[in-house]
């Protein structure tokens, strides 16, 4: 390796050193953090009060009671709900739809459809949960102007339909991120290849589905990698709309590792949970990191 | 998330960076808005006597308890921090606050302050904090929604079925909100001290602490009582089988100003809340008039459950604090900041101008205490109040009631709720600190 390296480098070691160092640091300092994560996960180190000076070791408590107790488990339940229904199938088919739908329409309503989407991604998840919320409760906007005057009742949306409600914000917060992703991966698809199909009398449809998709797979991956990720251990929205509630509805993972850590103030519970997501969105990366690779 | 050995890496790094920077005195403060009124006109006078500058923190009610609790975990804290004062026990525990003990007897005022209330403010024997008001709970009516459902004002239920009783003459009266009862994890310690245990106190005999979270002579945490099991079946009564009201106030976005706004709006029947209430239903640190509040408003003490035995009505204080940060630059300073605050003047306007319930004696026995209507009849209840458990180890149970009520309104069955309950004490404390009654 040091024979393929610039010359002038190998030749000056010192200087390879130190420009590595600021990346040594980063990595060094993840691997504390995670490393102190993984330890107090199997202590009962508490926020405040006695434990939080005097903590002692329980072995693998803090993880049998993961599986054991009520929480965790429904907790994750939600959270793959909330991860296939908003990032899966809501952030990613939605961004690549409008990605490829807007593809070589007019500039203006690609402008405007833009814009649009782009708000959702740049407003602050508090204002947007601010947002949503009086949208969908009671004397909020959709009763008021919907439901109202059409002469039903109104309806308690955010607390009749928790999960189906914060998942739709989340798709509407994320979906501008798929979109520029998917919009960049198909301006890379070469026009010639898309026009050979043409030529050779595919429909649209057809073209999307086994010329371009083929293409972007890998992009497809990256792109679920990260909102896969991302809403897995995302929190502030649905925290600030719905605290997790009504009861345990929306009680994702993050929300759940919060309440533990920080209303209960146990800290190595909240450690232990923090590693049994660390695994589960490991096991995910691998799965995607394998669609990543080309075919054989 | 934030873990320990990150927070003491912030400290270190903030440490540092504190001492780069030129010292500049200073002391920083942080509170809730709902007490500013009181906390700001004591920093003017504290800047105008001392020619110090004062850092103010202020911060919304919702999520505080914990932002404290990080910040004084991690070393970060403002010097002075206005705390509730269920939390000063576990605090103190954990050596994040300074005791007041030495620096107190030498303030003229101090003597003035009421030795039981102090109790709340003390972690073995020593004072770590210095209360701001204490309160008494009761249930809020709307009065417009009491004749809109029929039912005779002055309001005065006797026992739980009187409340469940008005809550379905208000559903069918078309009141959104008939019965909001705390509930959940989202209000934190709204649910305990306004919902939970203020039910709990009536719910069985005081004998033995029947009707409490812990037997106190031996510090043993209830797993499972009667008592506990009833208030269970009131949370499912109320959110779940009779459907009383909707969940949904108790995780808003913001909880405080959703509720402000039912009410504001008539869409509130009955609140389970506190003295505070009298100013706060509209705006903590601007009360509307007297007359305002009297035409939208009443309160009734809260009924025991009608179980024989039991107290015919219950009522538990609680109150917030300020408290000095372990780890201030400037301890003196910082006590200086707490004492111009709580300085006659100041604490007593603020007192009476807000309906608070005074702390001490030159403030409580003043005539233009006295002679406040609404603080005459809420110091009526405090006369039978009884105090939160702040043992250190109180913020969990607390944390696991608003656990189980959550679970209720899931659907989860008052056995299921009642077997989660013990099983996560005794988790946290131990089989020998977790009794059972039959």
């Amino acid at each position: 390796m040091k024979n393929q390296a610039n010359p002038w480098l190998t030749s000056n070691l010192f200087v390879l050193g130190l420009g590595l160092l600021p990346a040594a640091i980063l990595i060094g300092a993840l691997l504390y953090f995670t490393a102190w994560a993984f330890a107090f996960s199997f202590t009962d180190l508490a926020l405040v009060g006695r434990k939080s000076v005097e903590w002692s070791w329980v072995g693998l408590q803090n993880f049998e009671r993961l599986f054991t107790r009520r929480g965790f488990l429904e907790s994750l339940w939600t959270t793959v709900i909330f991860v296939f229904f908003s990032a899966i199938v809501g952030q990613s088919v939605l961004g690549f739809l409008l990605a490829a739908l807007l593809r070589g329409t007019q500039s203006t309503i690609r402008s405007v459809v833009e814009v649009c989407i782009m708000l959702g991604w740049l407003l602050p998840d508090i204002v947007a949960a601010f947002l949503w919320s009086a949208t969908t409760s009671q004397t909020g906007l959709i009763n008021q102007l919907i439901i109202v005057p059409l002469g039903f009742p109104p309806i308690n949306f955010i607390n009749e339909y928790a999960l189906p409600i914060v998942t739709i914000a989340n798709i509407w917060k994320g979906t501008a991120w798929s979109y520029l992703l998917f919009s960049a991966a198909l301006d890379s698809v070469s026009r010639e290849v898309v026009e050979a199909a043409k030529v050779d009398g595919a429909t649209p449809f057809q073209r999307i589905w086994l010329v371009q998709l083929p293409i972007i797979r890998p992009h497809i991956a990256t792109n679920m990698l990260f909102i896969t990720i991302w809403t897995f251990t995302y929190f502030p929205l649905i925290f600030a709309m719905t605290g997790g509630g009504p009861g345990g509805q929306t009680q994702v993972l993050a929300v759940f590792l919060y309440n533990q850590s920080f209303s209960r103030g146990n800290l190595g519970f909240g450690s232990a949970i923090s590693v049994a997501m660390l695994i589960i969105v490991g096991l995910l990366s691998l799965v995607y990191l394998r669609m990543l690779r080309e075919p054989k | 998330m934030l873990r320990r050995g990150f927070l003491t890496t912030v400290a270190a790094v903030s440490l540092v960076a504190a001492a780069a920077i030129p010292a500049k005195a200073e002391v920083s403060i942080m509170y809730i808005e709902a007490f500013g009124a009181l906390i700001e006109s004591g920093i003017a006078d504290f800047e105008a006597e001392t020619g110090e500058t004062v850092n103010a923190i202020k911060l919304p009610g919702q999520g505080y308890d914990q932002r404290i609790a990080l910040d004084l975990a991690a070393g970060t804290a403002a010097d002075v921090n206005l705390i509730d004062s269920f939390m000063v026990s576990e605090l103190a525990a954990a050596g994040y606050l300074e005791p007041l003990g030495t620096m107190a007897a030498a303030w003229d005022q101090y003597q003035y302050y009421l030795p039981g209330l102090m109790e709340v403010a003390s972690y073995q024997g020593e004072v770590y904090a210095l209360p701001t008001d204490t309160d008494v709970r009761m249930l809020w009516y709307d009065l417009s929604n009491f004749e809109k459902a029929g039912i005779a004002t002055p309001w005065q239920p006797k026992n739980w079925a009187d409340i469940l009783d008005a809550a379905t003459k208000l559903k069918e009266a078309g009141v959104q909100y008939p019965f909001q009862l705390p509930a959940g994890i989202k209000q934190g310690e709204a649910t305990t001290m306004q919902g939970f245990y203020m039910a709990l106190l009536g719910a069985d005999v005081p004998e033995g602490d029947r009707n409490r979270l812990l037997k106190r002579d031996t510090n043993q945490w209830i797993g499972d009582s009667p008592a506990l099991r009833r208030v269970f079946d009131l949370y499912h009564q109320v959110y779940v089988e009779q459907e009383l009201n909707p969940a949904d106030l108790n995780y808003a976005t913001d909880i405080g100003a959703a509720v402000r706004q039912a009410l504001a709006d008539d869409k509130l029947g009955i609140l389970a809340s506190g003295s505070w209430e009298d100013a706060c239903l509209w705006d903590c640190n601007n009360p509307p008039s007297r007359e305002d509040r009297d035409a939208q408003v009443a309160w009734t003490p809260f009924p025991g459950s009608g179980e024989p035995g039991t107290m015919a009505a219950t009522n538990i204080s609680g109150g917030w604090t300020l408290g000095i940060n372990a780890n201030a630059a400037d301890k003196d300073m910082a006590f200086k900041l707490i004492t111009t605050i709580f300085d006659e003047d100041n604490f007593k306007e603020w007192t009476l101008a807000n309906h608070r319930m005074a702390v001490r004696t030159d403030i409580s026995e003043s005539t233009e205490y006295t002679a406040d209507p609404f603080l005459a009849e809420a110091t009526k209840l405090a006369a039978t109040t009884t105090g939160r458990d702040t043992i250190p180890g109180y913020q969990t149970v607390s944390a696991l009631v608003q656990q189980a009520t959550s679970d209720l309104l899931d659907g989860a069955s008052v056995d299921e709720v009642a077997q989660s309950y013990h099983d996560a004490l005794v988790d946290e404390f131990g089989e020998e600190n977790v009794i059972t009654y039959e």
